[in-house]
């Protein structure tokens, strides 16, 4: 029977649900991953930004909670310019970290 | 003259002959392999090159001054230099003189002709008497010594090499030691062998004199043809490890240098000149020495010289880690006695990755962006363009956001010349290119370069000008812009202050100027800003300057350096940079100066607010966006 | 009584030290650099969390201190390690021999100018916190401008926790300082927007969540998490921000009358010069290194030498005094012991 809606899936994260193997490979070979502490600086000073809504904060964000398909979406205009490695205040190397995403996850986020 | 055996032949010619033959054939399919793996319009263009007059004679002369006479080792280092020349040119002339002699002396050789000319002493008997003879008999014992001499040093450079003012040089190889060892043999081996037959078939002050001395021993005829065996043995194992060994660079390089006159660029990462610059690669060292990353010694091992034999071993692992970290400051490329290209070598590797996915700019609106500035009136009616009304659009890029002083000081410059400008990237644009290309991911950066040529295609602008050298090197080699000029600051600022539109003041300041890789050696620009900084203030130079400048650190080249890591690189650069002492350091690229400020001592800036510091309008009336930025 | 007590910088730490050795009968030393005591405080104008003035404070001090031995506009040249003790040679002239130094040398506020991207140096309107306590002490400073003033922004950890200005620890007083700050400025300028810039608020002592509170509350002024990272220039001048609100993950932009940098605290490089002249350690963030962090932060590894204040890390003021007061009391536990 169709009363007109329907229950609308949660959008709550379910960190018990989320496949954290590709993230751990990405941890592997980018130690540096764990090392972001969401202050905003390179998703502020991309030239991506403003067409993919690139920010390389949401990425780290985005793959550790399982939105895959997410992360890769906003990557679609990385220019891989550097000014996020020039700004970040952790020293983070934002450019290989971005590099090795594209090598390890696939572009459907499986 | 007369044959000593009738069959002219020995056993011992053997090894030799085998060696040879070896050697000969591997070179001429690798060779035709070389050349076939060579894009079809490459090909086609080397062979137009090879019967071309004008790179024929090139080919020649370079293969003779480079491959013989060593003239770039002879500049860089005397000693070095001679060590290789003699060894190279003495050996040839042995060759040569040994087969002139041959043909000279003897008719109807067969298959002969492929050991006489090197063991024509054992075989043939002849006089001196004539003026012809000794003359040869002469030559060859002076090409000899010659040799002899080189060898010499090349022993005491195995065992000392701060002897010749090199620090570091490479380890060699078990096959590399085979080779070395068996080449140090051959020549002693020959003086002894040829000092046994002196007294039968001649000789001149070497041998001759030898076997005088050592009667006892060498005039003893049945020790000759142990001599004569060792000396054909130790060629023959010379030329059968040649293709494995370093030496191989001696039979590639006289392949390259055509190639590279021909102007064939690398294009695939392991094939035709790739493979040939790899094999041209006589493992010297130099670019051990000037590799920036060589302050560190873990990465030592990460130089051009092992990019090149890991290349040769196919071990993947470590040309990636190789090629990863490099800053592609092209130092390498610079000191390189071959030719080389460190840089572009490694790129190329990088382009080989495999990615899941790639960026795609399909979705950006080029026009959105033109929007950002105000576009030139295009005015056809002026019947001359003088520089007055020449039609300014500046390109900032990425580094420059970052660096707001270099875009200040730029703009107040131009003010004050009085320079119809806009800035194209106020707000935010689309990156050059370059890195992207550093990265070796050649599809997405031409995208971007499509992208910024449709926005400054449509400016109306006549000039581009960059105030940051690694987009000035993408927009010189990638960027095609008919009738528009693309200027780097240094050059506009030199041109502004020597037609007169700007005026310097000159101080007492000592300042130095730290060439950036990419302007520098990546375009060739030394001189414009040495004349700008000469104007404004006393120039020093650095300990190591030009070409041989040494890498800020902050490169976005490497693609794995740690920023922890590249600390020690930046100050080795600093204290080169401060040799004179100077009270400032100026650089002409944004990251250079951001890289430099976070260690140097004393103040870093960049050439364009010295210009603006010490300059004023050369025009009576003030420029159309004074009041911008004033 | 005849020991004599070497203290170097007359910054509020050498002076709470100096007049707590003087109640216990000693005649300290006091070497300073500059040409008046007081250090960084002297500078400043009120003090969280009361709004204290400085000047009191520092007054205060001067008066408990003034029978100590006081040079001026000296520096130390150099220091001979002998036997068992120490022979100081000021830039005066003056040589001392001492068995007991207190290091009281301080912090340097961070160089803000080494963040080129905020454009310290280079934007009229951009300056630091302690320009802006100048401000407030004196009213000059050509940048601020007293009538038209419609947004402020303060840009929070400039020069801390920040690998590329090689300074990655936090300094602590930087966080409650902007409140303050914010505050004073909506004070004076009632009708402007006050924004801060931060990445985490460290509210750690006491009374300051209050003034957090009432920052937010009474004075409306914005908060905003996300790190500046380029700071540009519009057409009439005045400064553009860019950032990064990250709690709505979307960037933001705002244009300000005046740009605050809270720069941080580092280590003095003339403390680590006199540091290394009697061989003393400097701890990984840079600033000297005590026998123990937490037990003995007041004690150098080397016998006779102590600490106190910053010189061991960013402190508050209550802090440094509480260490000033304490490394009185080991000096003279330290003197009764060679007796």
């Amino acid at each position: 029977m169709d009363f007109g809606f329907k229950i609308s899936p949660s959008s709550a994260v379910n960190l018990d649900n989320v496949n954290v193997e590709k993230f751990e490979q990405l941890h592997s070979v980018e130690p540096d991953v764990y090392k972001c502490m969401a202050c905003g600086s390179c998703s502020s000073t991309c030239p991506a930004n403003r067409f993919s809504g690139m920010s390389m904060r949401k990425v780290i964000l985005a793959l550790q909670r399982g939105k895959e398909k997410e992360a890769i979406s906003m990557m679609r205009n990385c220019m891989l310019c550097g000014k996020c490695s020039m700004v970040c205040p952790r020293g983070i190397n934002t450019r290989h970290l971005i590099l090795s995403i594209s090598r390890i996850y696939k572009e459907d986020g499986k | 003259m007369r044959e000593r055996f009738l069959t002219g032949y020995n056993d011992f010619v053997l090894p030799f002959v085998c060696g040879m033959l070896f050697v000969l054939t591997y070179c001429i399919v690798g060779m035709i392999r070389i050349i076939m793996q060579l894009p079809a319009q490459d090909r086609k263009r080397f062979f137009i090159s090879l019967v071309t007059p004008k790179t024929m004679l090139k080919n020649i002369k370079d293969i003779f001054l480079k491959c013989l006479i060593h003239v770039d080792l002879w500049k860089r280092n005397k000693l070095l230099g001679y060590m290789h020349s003699s060894i190279a040119f003495g050996w040839f002339m042995l060759i040569l003189v040994g087969h002139i002699e041959v043909l000279l002396y003897t008719s109807n050789l067969g298959a002969k002709a492929l050991y006489y000319p090197i063991f024509f002493r054992y075989f043939v008997a002849e006089t001196e008497s004539t003026m012809k003879g000794s003359l040869i008999f002469f030559l060859m014992d002076f090409f000899l010594l010659v040799v002899l001499s080189g060898i010499v040093l090349a022993i005491i450079k195995r065992v000392r090499s701060r002897f010749f003012g090199m620090r570091r040089t490479t380890n060699p190889s078990f096959l590399d030691l085979v080779g070395l060892y068996s080449l140090w043999a051959i020549f002693p081996l020959r003086l002894l062998a040829e000092s046994f037959t002196a007294d039968i078939s001649g000789g001149s002050f070497l041998t001759k004199s030898l076997n005088y001395v050592f009667t006892e021993f060498l005039s003893n005829h049945a020790n000759m043809l142990p001599a004569w065996w060792a000396y054909s043995c130790a060629l023959g194992i010379f030329f059968c490890v040649l293709p494995f060994t370093r030496y191989m660079h001696i039979p590639t390089e006289i392949l390259l240098i055509p190639l590279r006159n021909a102007g064939i660029r690398i294009v695939n990462a392991r094939k035709g000149l790739a493979k040939a610059q790899v094999y041209a690669c006589p493992s010297c060292g130099l670019c051990i020495d000037a590799c920036p990353m060589g302050v560190m010694k873990s990465n030592i091992k990460d130089t051009t010289v092992y990019l090149n034999r890991q290349i040769r071993r196919n071990n993947e692992a470590r040309i990636e880690e190789i090629s990863d970290k490099c800053l592609l400051c092209a130092k390498c490329t610079a000191v390189c006695p071959v030719g080389v290209e460190g840089d572009k070598l490694r790129i190329a590797q990088r382009s080989m990755r495999k990615y899941n996915f790639g960026p795609d700019y399909s979705n950006i609106d080029a026009s959105v962006l033109s929007e950002q500035y105000n576009k030139f009136v295009i005015n056809n009616n002026n019947d001359v363009t003088t520089a007055d009304n020449q039609k300014v659009l500046y390109f900032t890029g990425c580094m420059t956001a970052l660096t707001p002083a270099i875009r200040k000081a730029t703009e107040s410059i131009m003010a004050k010349a009085g320079v119809d400008y806009e800035i194209m990237d106020r707000d935010g644009g689309i990156c050059c290119g370059r890195p992207m290309l550093m990265a070796g991911r050649f599809d997405q950066a031409k995208q971007m370069v499509e992208k910024n040529t449709e926005i400054i295609m449509n400016s109306g602008a006549d000039t581009l000008l960059l105030s940051c050298p690694i987009c000035y090197k993408i927009f010189m080699e990638h960027y095609r812009l008919p009738g528009i000029r693309i200027i780097h600051h240094t050059q506009f600022m030199d041109e502004l202050i020597s037609s007169g539109r700007l005026k310097v003041r000159k101080d007492n300041i000592k300042y130095v100027f730290h060439d950036p890789c990419e302007l520098g050696r990546g375009c060739g620009i030394y001189e414009q800003p040495r004349n700008v900084l000469s104007a404004a203030g006393m120039l020093v130079e650095a300990a190591k300057n030009r070409k041989e400048s040494i890498c800020c650190g902050g490169s976005l080249g490497s693609l794995t350096l740690s920023f922890e890591k590249r600390k020690a690189m930046t100050e080795n650069a600093i204290s080169n940079l401060t040799a004179a002492s100077p009270d400032r350091i100026v650089t002409a690229c944004p990251l250079c100066m951001n890289t430099f400020g976070r260690y140097a001592d004393r103040p870093v800036e960049d050439i364009a607010q010295v210009v603006d510091r010490y300059s004023d309008s050369g025009r009576k009336t003030s420029g159309k966006h004074a009041d911008k930025t004033n | 009584m005849k020991e004599n007590i070497v203290i170097i910088g007359g910054g509020i730490a050498g002076l709470e030290s100096a007049a707590r050795l003087i109640d216990l009968g000693y005649k300290p030393i006091i070497i300073e650099k500059s040409d008046h005591l007081g250090g960084h405080v002297a500078d400043w104008n009120c003090l969280f969390p009361d709004m204290t003035p400085a000047r009191e404070v520092v007054n205060r001090l001067i008066v408990s201190s003034a029978d100590a031995n006081i040079f001026l506009n000296t520096e130390i040249s150099f220091v001979n390690k002998l036997k068992d003790s120490y022979n100081i040679m000021l830039s005066n002239g003056i040589s001392i021999i001492t068995k007991i130094i207190l290091f009281t040398t301080g912090f340097s506020v961070f160089d803000a100018s080494k963040k080129e991207e905020y454009g310290y140096g280079i934007y009229d309107q951009v300056i630091t916190n302690r320009d802006l306590e100048h401000w407030f002490n004196t009213g000059d400073d050509k940048r601020v401008n007293n009538c038209g003033m419609n947004a402020v922004g303060f840009v929070h950890c400039v020069g801390s926790r920040d690998e590329k200005a090689r300074n990655p620890q936090c300094s602590k007083v930087c966080c409650i300082t902007a409140v303050k700050q914010a505050i004073e400025l909506k004070q004076k300028f009632p009708e402007a927007m006050v924004y801060c810039f931060y990445m985490d608020l460290r509210m750690f002592g006491k009374k300051y969540e209050d003034f957090y509170i009432g920052a937010q509350r009474d004075y409306g002024i914005r908060f905003i998490r996300g790190r500046v990272s380029e700071v540009s220039e519009n057409i009439d001048g005045r400064v553009i921000v860019k950032a990064e609100d990250t709690l709505s993950g979307k960037p933001v932009k705002v244009t300000l009358d005046l740009l605050v940098l809270m720069a941080g605290m580092v280590c003095n490089s003339d403390s680590t010069k006199v540091a290394g002249m009697v061989g003393l350690p400097l701890d990984s963030d840079g600033f000297l290194k005590s026998k123990d962090n937490v037990a003995d932060i007041i004690d150098s590894p080397r016998e006779g030498i102590f600490y106190a204040g910053a010189c061991t890390g960013p402190k508050t003021v209550p802090e440094t005094l509480a260490e000033a007061r304490a490394a009185a009391l080991k000096i003279h536990l330290f003197i009764k012991s060679l007796q």
